[in-house]
């Protein structure tokens, strides 16, 4: 599904060059659960947001189902990121001005998606994750896990091949992240590739495969 | 889309209600200013366009430069209006005015006072749009002795009888008129309003053929496609042709040989320019215009406001940029589209604006009756309805989207997404620099309007208590006392016995107010000098006004007659070449029956018996009491005074009310425009330092919820809250002194070409400068104070708490 050859990328400090990945190389197929380990600072986060094309590199080559988007302007990249890729973050980042509904409905949105359909894909995925009596509120007035639910149901809201979730757990106990990780895992056997960053050893457990990061690099396979 | 933007726009506004208030209050200010000054600027604009041919129609007017004077007067001869018709093709008609003074009305045995009569020639009704209700449509002053009256007045005499064929008379010249036609009432926003217009067939002064004297407003009606240059280019052969033969007769001098020496010649006047661009005497003006710098300075004013309010919507959005950095951030990466956020943030100025402009007319609404009491007019409410207008806010509404929304629009939807999300943002760095360069543009037209408010206070001081060669003060003028006939020195001699008055003159002529008026040639051995004023006195009139004798003696009835013994000014005396040994020596009047020689027997300190606007002239004083009194009280209440002459004057003539006026009231009536743009302009003033503190309160509560924390460290290390008011506020202090060093040149430099307005005026001294400077700086500090003050007081270990 995507490929990643020798990417770099740093950033200059007081004329030295700091790496934030080096020489990486990396190839995650479809239908792949992929963990990313490593200590704070090894990258994890550049990783993800390189993949998600949120972020620049140096040099190195990436295709993202043959295309090449280390060649394509930032435009084109965004019209591939929003058409393939949700994205959760360890922060949930719900608009805090929204109900949980409208939460969920922003993406079709910008995807101009018309009305009755949005309802339905909505009403759907508020179904599925059990969330219909809480729709209506706003994000502050959920706990942290309801928070996360609605982050993923969002990111799924438009279909994507591709999850990319940088430590979704962080700030969830125990419970509350085997819930979200048994989700992952049961959207990983409905076929969405998902790229999971996380500290947590029995998060990767969910995973079908785990790399290791430090400084930049991938330590074993 | 549109109402999810709506909808989230609404939730943010409900979230920063602080914020929202600030704008929405500044923009509110801002926009019924706009509203007040359109409604104001339109209906000064639409003087006289209601005529149909307004594009077509000038007005003939006279100027010339007579041995130093300059003369400019709205009235022309007689004959220009036929001769121009005659001779300039373009001409397709003329007609004429001439205003009637005095004239007390009769019909059926009832008085009806005072009423405004002008005479005009038949086809007046042709070249004005001027509607006749009822009676003869087409030609309703063919004959001589006809009225058309207006509709008013033909309520008031008639009710709701027929007025048409009545005959009303004009008792104190013993006319008759037979009513022809009802007219509308002449609208407002017309430059002359008369409730009589009568035809000029009977009208002795519309024969005169006279190219001398000037009597008549002449309206010319030009061809569609005239050009009024190439028109007014024809008139100087036309005053030669005309008027040269009659100057031969009158000055002796042929009219190549008088223009070497002298300028003077009729002019065009676009009709619709006549209400604002009018520099014409007030003897020979119909009534008191506009004027079209007032017009350019409370527009600008206007515009300004909505600028400043404008600005503290912007700075305010991109202060808080970092606030909603994060949104930003996530609805990108939720697949939005630089455009997309562009819209959501216009949305949002949107709908502040549509807000701010409800709540503007609610303002406006609440305003209006004192707004139309300080500019003298007559807005309504509704008229704010008129679709022109409607579509005005409409656009107004969409300019401010723009104008506030754009700036932080586009600068909020540029945030690269990650950045936005990790909050990297502080209101710093380029972003403030804009920011201050707005706080400082605020601040230059705030504190630039200030010290004009303080210079024109200045001025109308300086007005008040300068020396003006006369006693201003507890002088009592009463009018046309020529009426009483028979019984007029009777009257006279009551009042002056009456124990409240300290003096009386014999006198109709003052130098303020409504005034008799007298110029004629004058000759030096013979030979014309120039045009003179008189002022007919009596002996009492320089004690009376407590005008300064510098030399020679006053009028008195101990040396007989009179009558060829005048008194001059210092102006007339260095006219005439006498300078301080001008008595004793003779020049010359023009008269009727000739030339008549005058004996300077003293000279008068010169007093302003014009208007400060202009520099005195010279005045000769001859003793020929007519026409009025002029009383000098001796307390300053003078209702006592004007009780006993009432019952006075109504034993003598109980036909028509007394007509008196208070000097000083007259006085400050002739600064009037002047104290209302004064007032407008404090006004202005007020409420731009208002609006531009909204802003600096706005960015400061910014300020301070942005240094909370480290208020907070500080104040553990052991900094004192006012090291901390000072921190918070320098920065700030510091725009709105950089502010000053634009503000006060620009400033300085309009309101001396205010100034120039004045023959007298007040010099801009250092000291107003300052006085403006610690105004503005001490309106701005107590805004900034409060909120630094607050945030210093804070207990730091909360401001701590918080990571």
């Amino acid at each position: 599904m995507l490929k990643l050859e020798h990417i770099y990328k740093w950033v200059s400090s007081g004329g030295r060059r700091i790496f934030l990945l080096n020489d990486l190389n990396l190839e995650v197929r479809e239908g792949e659960f992929l963990s990313i380990m490593g200590p704070s600072g090894s990258g994890k986060s550049t990783l993800l947001n390189v993949i998600a094309m949120l972020d620049d590199f140096q040099e190195g080559k990436y295709y993202f189902e043959e295309e090449a988007i280390h060649e394509l302007k930032v435009k084109k990249r965004t019209e591939i990121f929003n058409q393939n890729i949700g994205f959760i973050f360890q922060a949930y980042h719900l608009l805090d001005d929204l109900t949980v509904y409208e939460n969920i409905e922003t993406p079709l949105l910008y995807k101009k998606v018309k009305s009755s359909e949005r309802k339905a894909l909505v009403a759907d995925i508020l179904d599925r994750f059990n969330i219909v009596g809480k729709k209506d509120l706003f994000p502050h007035q959920l706990s942290g896990g309801q928070q996360q639910l609605v982050g993923i149901a969002r990111a799924l809201i438009i279909k994507p091949k591709l999850i990319l979730a940088d430590e979704p757990t962080g700030n969830l106990n125990s419970k509350q992240s085997d819930e979200i990780m048994q989700l992952f895992h049961d959207l990983n056997k409905e076929g969405v590739t998902i790229i999971q960053a996380t500290h947590s050893e029995s998060n990767v457990t969910y995973g079908s495969r785990t790399i290791h990061l430090l400084d930049g690099s991938i330590q074993k396979s | 889309m549109i109402s999810n933007y709506l909808k989230t726009g609404w939730r943010n506004i409900i979230k920063n209600r602080g914020t929202f208030m600030v704008n929405i209050i500044g923009l509110a200010l801002g926009i019924a200013s706009v509203i007040m000054i359109m409604l104001y600027v339109s209906s000064e604009l639409s003087y006289d366009r209601f005529n149909k041919k307004a594009d077509r129609i000038a007005r003939v007017v006279f100027r010339a430069n007579i041995n130093g004077e300059e003369m400019n007067e709205a009235v022309v001869m007689a004959p220009v209006a036929q001769t121009l018709e005659n001779d300039i093709p373009e001409v397709t008609d003329a007609t004429r005015l001439a205003k009637s003074h005095n004239n007390r009305l009769e019909y059926n045995g009832t008085y009806y006072g005072q009423s405004n009569m002008g005479y005009v020639d038949p086809n007046f009704f042709q070249v004005f749009t001027l509607p006749i209700i009822n009676g003869d449509q087409r030609t309703p002053l063919d004959k001589p002795n006809t009225v058309v009256i207006s509709e008013t007045l033909a309520k008031n005499i008639f009710g709701s009888g027929d007025p048409v064929g009545k005959v009303i008379r004009v008792t104190n010249r013993d006319e008759s008129y037979t009513v022809t036609a009802v007219m509308q009432d002449i609208p407002e926003n017309s430059h002359f309003h008369f409730d009589i217009l009568a035809s000029t067939l009977g009208y002795v002064n519309a024969k005169k053929t006279t190219w001398m004297q000037s009597d008549f407003f002449t309206y010319l009606v030009l061809k569609e496609d005239a050009d009024i240059a190439e028109v007014e280019a024809k008139l100087p052969a036309i005053t030669r042709k005309y008027m040269g033969p009659q100057m031969i007769d009158a000055i002796g001098m042929s009219y190549e040989e008088f223009q070497k020496d002298n300028d003077l010649g009729l002019f065009l006047q676009p009709l619709t320019d006549i209400h604002l661009h009018s520099d014409f005497s007030d003897a020979t003006t119909l009534e008191q215009g506009g004027d079209i710098k007032y017009i350019y300075i409370f527009s600008i004013v206007a515009i300004f406001m909505l600028v400043i309010a404008c600005i503290n919507f912007m700075n305010l959005a991109t202060a808080s940029a970092s606030k909603r950095s994060k949104e930003v951030g996530i609805r990108k990466v939720l697949g939005s589209n630089k455009k997309q956020l562009i819209y959501q943030f216009l949305a949002e100025a949107f709908i502040s604006a549509l807000i701010a402009t409800v709540l503007a007319i609610v303002i406006f609404a609440i305003s209006l009756p004192g707004f139309n009491q300080l500019a003298g007019k007559n807005i309504e409410f509704y008229s704010l309805l008129k679709p022109v207008y409607v579509l005005c806010l409409i656009g107004l509404i969409l300019l401010i989207t723009v104008l506030a929304g754009g700036y932080p629009a586009f600068y909020l939807s540029s945030f690269n997404p990650l950045h936005a999300l990790k909050s990297k943002f502080s209101g710093s760095g380029k972003n403030s620099g804009i920011r201050s360069g707005l706080v400082v543009f605020q601040f230059v037209i705030s504190a630039g309007l200030i010290l004009a408010t303080l210079v024109v206070k200045e001025q109308m001081s300086y007005i008040q208590n300068k020396d003006l060669g006369y006693e201003k003060d507890q002088l009592l003028v009463v009018h046309n006392t020529y009426l009483l006939e028979n019984n007029e020195d009777n009257f006279i001699q009551e009042i002056k016995n009456n124990p409240r008055v300290e003096n009386l003159t014999h006198s109709a002529y003052v130098p303020a107010g409504e005034s008799y008026n007298e110029a004629g040639g004058i000759f030096l051995k013979g030979e014309f000098l120039r045009r003179m004023y008189f002022y007919n006195v009596d002996e009492n009139y320089i004690p009376t006004m407590g005008m300064e004798l510098l030399a020679g003696r006053n009028f008195s009835k101990d040396y007989g007659n009179e009558s060829n013994n005048v008194i001059i000014n210092e102006k007339a005396a260095e006219a005439l070449g006498f300078g301080q040994s001008a008595i004793g020596k003779t020049f010359q009047r023009d008269t009727h029956e000739g030339l008549q020689d005058l004996h300077v027997i003293g000279i008068i300190k010169d007093f302003n018996w014009k208007s400060l606007h202009k520099e005195i002239d010279p005045l000769i004083l001859k003793m020929n009491p007519h026409g009025g009194i002029i009383i000098k009280s001796k307390t300053a209440d003078m209702s006592g005074i004007i009780e006993v002459l009432n019952s006075d004057w109504n034993s003598y003539n109980p036909k028509e009310a007394l007509n008196y006026s208070i000097l000083d009231d007259s006085f400050n009536h002739t600064y009037l425009k002047e104290q209302k743009m004064g007032t407008i302009l404090t006004l202005f003033a007020i409420l731009t330092i208002i609006v531009a503190c909204l802003g600096l309160f706005g960015l400061v509560t910014f300020t301070a919820q942005q240094r909370f924390k480290e208020t907070g460290i500080r104040k553990v290390l052991g900094s004192s809250a006012s090291q901390i008011v000072a921190l918070l506020s320098k920065d700030f202090i510091k725009l709105v002194g950089i502010s000053f060093l634009i503000a006060f040149p620009l400033s300085y430099y309009l309101m001396n070409k205010w100034l120039q307005d004045f023959a007298f005026r007040i010099e801009i001294k250092w000291w107003l400068f300052l006085l403006a400077a610690t105004i503005t700086l001490g309106i701005a500090f107590l805004t900034i104070g409060i909120k630094s003050f607050k945030a210093a007081n804070m207990n730091p270990v909360k401001s701590l708490k918080i990571e």
